[in-house]
Parts: structure tokens; C-alpha cells; sequence
């Protein structure tokens, strides 16, 4: 009950910055959004089916990556490494008796579910147009375990972007690892295309990489393209993930702690 | 039974270090160059449960840093600190739990909201039950006259508004210890005054130990009997703030007001000028030769007024940093 109020507290604190969900969410819709006008002239003078994919799959897919991105995409690692490790913010948290993980998490989780929902609107709003609606998921066991994927990669990610904050304990230049790790994600977790499309070599890295755990098979679970077995595999592997990052999360805070010295201050 | 209580202390830190220009950038490259700076350097005191402590020393003397061991946020290189019976870097809940560090220049309230919405969360973070939170919130709000600003928006509140929120989020959970890092930085005169006057009620009505740090002397002279003045890491002097007065301030300060112009060699012959600025007069006087000069300037001088005084703390704090620098 104390997490959930503290997650409340959190949420009333979204609802009060609306504006700002507005404007974050309308900015993670524009790229799906372009790369899918892209994929129209490709199939225009191409044909029907490219990779695998009709034109309406592919839709569902680009307009699905608009609410995927908004609800399970964390946008952590910045605030945590500039504002509370550069800038010495995180003196407020290290001195109260609850876990920066969790305050953070629920914190990041109240705008996640906001940016989400609001994305939903646009999702139907476009697919009601593009006629890509029928694509989901409609068995009630793949629903449940759809959702504990969603959960699953919301975790997931968060960690990772934890992770990549932690690392201004160490480096001085933030910026440039961000760069680094927002173009690697923005390959392999299939923001630009679906991952059957990359060459196959790649494909095989992404398999191997926690990125398309974040959002490319949430995306085929709600879409109903994954059965019961490959829902098992994908919820193992996030899990997996979730405990290898952890682990790798907590040896980064402890190191990273005591080389901080709450500058700044 | 000591409170808190610091044994043979020394935080270092490894510094960079780089020579100018492009070659210092290429052989940092190669051959990065290290130098440790001693923070703090084997530092011990006790501190017992109700004192305020002021922390007095110039920039990067230690006392911040002395301040983030004490409160877990700092590992300390050397030796051994307790608070409460807790080692601090250890940061049980039970330990952060009865102490709060409040940063004059860092804030913890939510900038977008009223700060009721900061005090709840911390309700919900320190596991406060209701009926004491309404309490305390009503208490600290009463005594530091916040009541109709409480559901205010933080960023329509001015710099000394928010710094009462500072103390009531920071105060919400009754800590048995507080350390405070320059609460009065940027307030102005009369506010400064008001939220030294709020502490000292604190520290009385919640038997509160605190350990302050300030630029400001007016600070630590309304509230701490007991200073610890620490510059270069080491502890200058830990006693009672009137005798540092009385052993590092032995002059007074005369001021007189004229009602006739004096040559100014006549005057310097009474002591040392401070100030003339025609018809007032400032000079400095041996303390025990102050009554003695000011019958002499009342005999041969056209007085209209005299008053004799005690140095400005800052000055006596300045010329013990100074007269120790020599040392």
C-alpha cells in the first residue's frame, strides 16, 4: 500500500504536468509516423507484400511503435545522470529511507502509463484510417501474458536507462553515451523497422541484445503474431535480462557511490 | 552519551590533474596525473544530544564534506564515524530515519507543485501516521507563518518562502538530528533572522542536536554556543564561540562622533584609524587599554558621542584564519 501511495502521489504529479505529456507525446509519434509515409510509397510502387508484411500489418506495426514507444520507453538516464549525479540531486535521495530504484521507477511509471494512454488516442485515431485494427491479440491466456510482457518491458528498460545514467559516475560526458545507446536502441528494439527486415546477421544480434525485449515483441505479443511457446520464451528472456541488468545495477551503484562526492553542492 | 561522534576522520579525494594547453591534453592522454586532496584530514570531536555546533571555515576548508560523512554521503577514507549508534554510510532506514540534511542551495520540493505535496510523499517515505503528520505540518507551519501557503504552487513562492518548505519537508519526520549547510544562503536580513529564530525554537521544543554551517556569523552567533572552526581539513579550534572571541579578539572598537574637525595625526595618535569619515571616527583600541583611551579622547577631544564595541565576529573569525594560515 505504501508503494502504491507513493506511486499515486507521483501520478498526481503527471496529471498537474499534462501539458508536458502532451507535447513528449506527440513528439514520440512523429518518427513511427514518418517512417510509415515512408513504407506507403515503398508498397505504392512495390506490391502488396513486403518482407512478409501487407501494408495494413506493417500499419498496425508503425502506429503500434507510437504506443510502445510512450508506455514502455523510460527516459531516465538523463535526469539521473545530469541532474542527480552531475549536479548533485541525488544528496536528496541517498538521505531518505526509500530506494531511489523504486521512488524513480513509480515516479517514471505515473508518466509512462499518461504518455501511454494519450498515445492510445492517436493509435485509434490512425488505425480506424488505415484500417489496421483487426490486428491484435484475442486469446485471454496470450492477453495475461501479453500484459506481463508489457511489465516485463517496462521494467526492462527502465533498468537500462538507470544503467546508462549510472554511467556519469564514471565519465564526464554523458551526452556522447546517450548518443551511443539511443542509436543502438533505436536499431535493435525495431524503432526504425520490424526486426524481420534487417539483414540476418543483425537480426541475430537483436535476438542476443536485451533491446527488442523493450519493445519489438510487446509489439508482435499485442499483435497476436507470437503463440503460447514463444510468449514463454520471449517473458523467460525479458526476465532474464531484468536479472542480469539488476545485478549489473547494483554493482554500479555501490562502485558509483563512493566515487560520488555531491558536487554541487 | 555522545550523539554523534567522529573519530580520527579523513576523506581524500583523487584529483585530475592536468598541465595547459594542447600538449597537457595529449600527455594527460597518455599519462593521466593524479594528486589527492585532503578534504578532511584526521578530524575527531563529539557532539552531544540538544547542542547546535557551528561549523565555521572558509571555502574548501572540510565542512561540507564533514557534513556528508556525518549524514551517509560520503564513505570516509579514514577512521570512524557514529551518529545515533549508526554508521551513516551504512544508511539503514532506522538511521536515516531520525536525521535530515537541509542544503541551502539544493531543494528537494517538487518546483510544479504546492509544497503539501512534497510533505505527503515524505509522509509516505518516513512511514508517518496521519494524525502525527497533521500535527507537525500544523506546528512547523504555525511557528514559521506559512499556513495560507501551503497548497501554493513552489514556483510562485519567493527564495525565503521556500526555504520554510525547505524546513518543514526536511522537519516533517521530527529528526533527532539535523545538519544544516548554509540555510540562510541568499535570504535576505530579515528572513535570515526569522529562520534563526525558528531553529533555535526547533531545537528546543524537539530536544533537536544540531550541526550548522554558514558564511553568515550572524548564524552561528544567535545559534551556537559551541563553534568547531576547521580550514584545510584540520580542526582549528573546537570550544565555546565567546572564548575564540575573547582569546582572538583583543581589541575594541571605539566610535566617536566629532564636533569639530582633528587633524588626522592627532587622531592616529589614540590608535588605529579604522575609519574617518568627518564628523565620525572608528578607531581601534587594545582591549585593555580601551577605558583608559576613551577618558583620554573624552579629555582632549570635542566629543559629542562615543560608544565602545566589540569586534565584528567576522573580523575575529578572519584574523584566526589568518593568524593560523602564518602558522
Amino acid at each position: 500500500m505504501r508503494y502504491l501511495r507513493i506511486f499515486l502521489i507521483h501520478f498526481h504529479r503527471v496529471i498537474e504536468n499534462r501539458s508536458r505529456s502532451v507535447v513528449w507525446t506527440l513528439l514520440s509519434i512523429f518518427n513511427p509516423l514518418v517512417y510509415l509515409c515512408f513504407w506507403f510509397a515503398v508498397y505504392k510502387s512495390s506490391g502488396k507484400v513486403v518482407g512478409d508484411l501487407s501494408l495494413s500489418e506493417l500499419a498496425s506495426y508503425y502506429l503500434l511503435l507510437t504506443f510502445a514507444g510512450s508506455l514502455l520507453m523510460a527516459h531516465i538516464d538523463e535526469s539521473v545522470a545530469e541532474e542527480d549525479i552531475y549536479e548533485g540531486g541525488l544528496v536528496k535521495y541517498i538521505v531518505r529511507p526509500f530506494s531511489y530504484f523504486w521512488d524513480l521507477y513509480f515516479g517514471e511509471l505515473g508518466w509512462r502509463i499518461f504518455q501511454g494512454g494519450l498515445s492510445i488516442i492517436v493509435f485509434v485515431i490512425f488505425s480506424y484510417f488505415l484500417h489496421s485494427l483487426s490486428h491484435f491479440v484475442s486469446s485471454p491466456i496470450l492477453i495475461l501474458l501479453t500484459l506481463l510482457s508489457i511489465i516485463l518491458a517496462y521494467t526492462l528498460s527502465f533498468i537500462f536507462r538507470m544503467i546508462l545514467g549510472f554511467t556519469a559516475f564514471w565519465v564526464t560526458e554523458f551526452r556522447g553515451v546517450q548518443n551511443v545507446a539511443e542509436t543502438i536502441i533505436l536499431v535493435f528494439a525495431g524503432f526504425v523497422v520490424p526486426l524481420q527486415f534487417l539483414p540476418v546477421f543483425m537480426q541475430k544480434i537483436s535476438y542476443i541484445l536485451p533491446f527488442a525485449y523493450m519493445i519489438y515483441y510487446p509489439i508482435l505479443a499485442i499483435q497476436g503474431k507470437l503463440d503460447f511457446s514463444q510468449m514463454v520464451k520471449v517473458l523467460s528472456t525479458q526476465a532474464v535480462w531484468i536479472v542480469l541488468l539488476s545485478l549489473l545495477y547494483q554493482y554500479m551503484w555501490r562502485k558509483g557511490l563512493k566515487l560520488f562526492t555531491g558536487v554541487g553542492q | 552519551m555522545p550523539v554523534i561522534s567522529i573519530d580520527h576522520l579523513s576523506k581524500y579525494y583523487q584529483v585530475h590533474k592536468k598541465e595547459p594547453g594542447f600538449v597537457g591534453s595529449l600527455k594527460s592522454l597518455v599519462a593521466r596525473k593524479y594528486e589527492v586532496v585532503k578534504a578532511v584530514d584526521d578530524i575527531s570531536f563529539t557532539i552531544d544530544e540538544g547542542e547546535i555546533i557551528g561549523f565555521i571555515g572558509p571555502n574548501g576548508a572540510g565542512k561540507t564534506t564533514t557534513l556528508k560523512c556525518l549524514s551517509g554521503l560520503l564513505y570516509p577514507t579514514k577512521g570512524r564515524v557514529s551518529v545515533l549508534g549508526h554508521t551513516p554510510f551504512n544508511r539503514k532506514a532506522v538511521f536515516l530515519k531520525q536525521i535530515s540534511l537541509v542544503m541551502g542551495q539544493k531543494n528537494q520540493l517538487w518546483w510544479d507543485l504546492p509544497a503539501m505535496d512534497t510533505f505527503l510523499l515524505n509522509k509516505e517515505i518516513y512511514e508517518i501516521p496521519k494524525a502525527r503528520f497533521e500535527e507537525v505540518v500544523e506546528d512547523l507551519a504555525t511557528r514559521l507563518a506559512v499556513k495560507d501557503i501551503l497548497h501554493v504552487p513552489v514556483r510562485k513562492l519567493s527564495l525565503g518562502q521556500r526555504m520554510k518548505m525547505e524546513l518543514i519537508a526536511a522537519l516533517i519526520h521530527s529528526p533527532k538530528v539535523l545538519f544544516l549547510d548554509e540555510p540562510t544562503i541568499g535570504l535576505d536580513v530579515v528572513m535570515q533572522q526569522t529562520i534563526r529564530e525558528f531553529l533555535k525554537e526547533y531545537n528546543e521544543a524537539y530536544k533537536a542536536t544540531i550541526i550548522l554551517t554558514s558564511h553568515y556569523m550572524g548564524d552561528v552567533e544567535a545559534l551556537c554556543k559551541r563553534v568547531i572552526v576547521i580550514n584545510f581539513g584540520k580542526i582549528l579550534y573546537d570550544g565555546l564561540l565567546s572564548d575564540l572571541v575573547k582569546e582572538h579578539a583583543p581589541y575594541k572598537v571605539i566610535k566617536v562622533v566629532l564636533s569639530k574637525k582633528i587633524d588626522q595625526e592627532k587622531l592616529d595618535s589614540f590608535g588605529e584609524t579604522r575609519s574617518l569619515n568627518y564628523p565620525e571616527w572608528e578607531v581601534r583600541i587594545k582591549q585593555k587599554d580601551a577605558n583608559e583611551t576613551a577618558a583620554k579622547l573624552l579629555k582632549e577631544l570635542p566629543v559629542e558621542d562615543i560608544t565602545i564595541e566589540d569586534p565584528q565576529i567576522e573580523d575575529v573569525i578572519a584574523g584566526f584564519f589568518v593568524a593560523n594560515k602564518k602558522n
